[in-house]
């Protein structure tokens, strides 16, 4: 790894374990190995929004060429979001790409990733079915996106309704994170997941 | 070692010390690298960079030259070195790789509105004020009459023609000296 990214890296890592928001427990970021170029972050869903209370584990690896170019990160922990894959956890986000700035840390990123939750953009999206269903239906989205966040994220508000379904397709015979797909992709309609299930 | 020890006799004046060194460090970190500024310019927003960091950066955006901090638009002949007091290494910064930009210094303007004037020739010279202002012609024919040597009714041009000439005898007495000193 180049030594200015590697430098920075140690920097910045000071700087976000003692920031406020470490300390509120907004963010946080740990090493993956020693060698500073892969890292482990973590951001609190914002208040207000489906993913309150949700605790989301991001991949971050940096490139050899950082800060000149952006650092690369994935959400690890599943989530339905329409500038998110729910599938990949690849993220569409500006500073993440054309946007990067040179002055941009990890700090930024994490607190910028955070304000992706409290504002999705649907019309420049990364999953097309849930910018679709933002947009459709928003009610149904708000539901789900809670819905996983209490299921993957460890959120504390959970949908009996929506679980009740799940349940009742694993019962039909169907594995459950595809069942739970199946569902969100097809509004929380039975009778279309499960076709969708067996397509 | 020696940093605890202090830390450790002094309260909490010191501590307060130490912060306000830290911030101060802050202030001239590169907003690249984050270590004290090398090399260092400014932006014309005030953003300060290393040299190397920040041409690094435009090299990596060519397309897109925008400020690393405020994103404001920013180019290689728009920065401002800065040179401090006591740099321990003399070497023109500008030779290293990568160049860093010259610092701009400005000429002060000229006082003389008609800088070739004395140099004309009285005709010419009446010529063109003749002409050019009829009121001013005659002023400086009478006061070319009355002082015999080429004025210009301009403000500073008498002075321009002056110190030409007196610029012409120092030349002149300079290179008596130099004869002489050759001689003796
Ligand atoms: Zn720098
Ligand atoms: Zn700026």
């Amino acid at each position: 790894m180049a030594n200015i990214a590697e430098q920075r890296i140690r920097r910045e890592f000071k700087e976000v374990v003692k920031s406020d928001e470490v300390a509120a427990c907004n963010i946080r970021v740990e090493l993956v190995n020693d060698t500073y170029t892969h890292l482990r972050g973590e951001i609190m869903g914002p208040p207000d929004t489906p993913y309150e209370g949700g605790r989301f584990q991001l991949e971050i690896k940096i490139p050899e060429t950082y800060p000149f170019n952006p650092p690369l990160v994935k959400f690890l922990t599943k989530i339905w979001h329409p500038n998110i894959s729910s599938v990949t956890g690849a993220i569409c986000l500006d500073i993440l790409k054309d946007q990067w700035a040179a002055a941009m840390t990890l700090r930024t990123v994490l607190l910028s990733l955070q304000a992706l939750l409290a504002a999705a953009e649907p019309d420049d999206p990364q999953d097309a079915v849930v910018a679709q269903q933002y947009k459709e239906h928003y009610e149904i989205f708000r539901r789900t996106a809670l819905h996983w966040t209490s299921t993957f994220a460890n959120g504390p508000k959970k949908d009996k309704d929506y679980d009740d379904k799940v349940t009742s397709l694993i019962n039909m015979g169907f594995e459950e994170h595809k069942a739970r797909v199946a569902l969100s992709t097809n509004q929380w309609d039975l009778t279309r997941a499960a076709e969708y299930c067996l397509s | 070692m020696s940093a605890e020890t202090t830390s450790q006799n002094n309260n909490s004046p010191s501590s307060e010390d130490n912060n306000t060194a830290e911030e101060a460090a802050g202030t001239y970190e590169c907003n690249i690298c984050l270590e004290t500024a090398n090399d260092a310019v400014v932006s014309m927003c005030g953003h300060l960079f290393c040299w190397p960091c920040l041409h690094q950066w435009l090299e990596t955006r060519r397309s897109r030259q925008t400020c690393p901090v405020c994103k404001a638009g920013i180019s290689k002949d728009k920065v401002i070195p800065i040179y401090g007091r006591g740099n321990p290494n003399p070497q023109d910064p500008r030779e290293k790789l990568p160049p860093r930009p010259p610092g701009q210094r400005s000429e002060p303007e000229g006082t003389g509105a008609f800088p070739n004037f004395g140099f004309g020739g009285d005709g010419g010279f009446q010529f063109s004020f003749g002409i050019g202002a009829f009121p001013f012609g005659i002023f400086a024919s009478t006061f070319n009459f009355n002082d015999g040597r080429p004025a210009a009714p301009a403000p500073g041009s008498p002075q321009e023609a002056e110190e030409q000439f007196l610029s012409k005898v120092f030349l002149w007495v300079g290179i008596i000296f130099i004869f002489w000193l050759l001689i003796a």
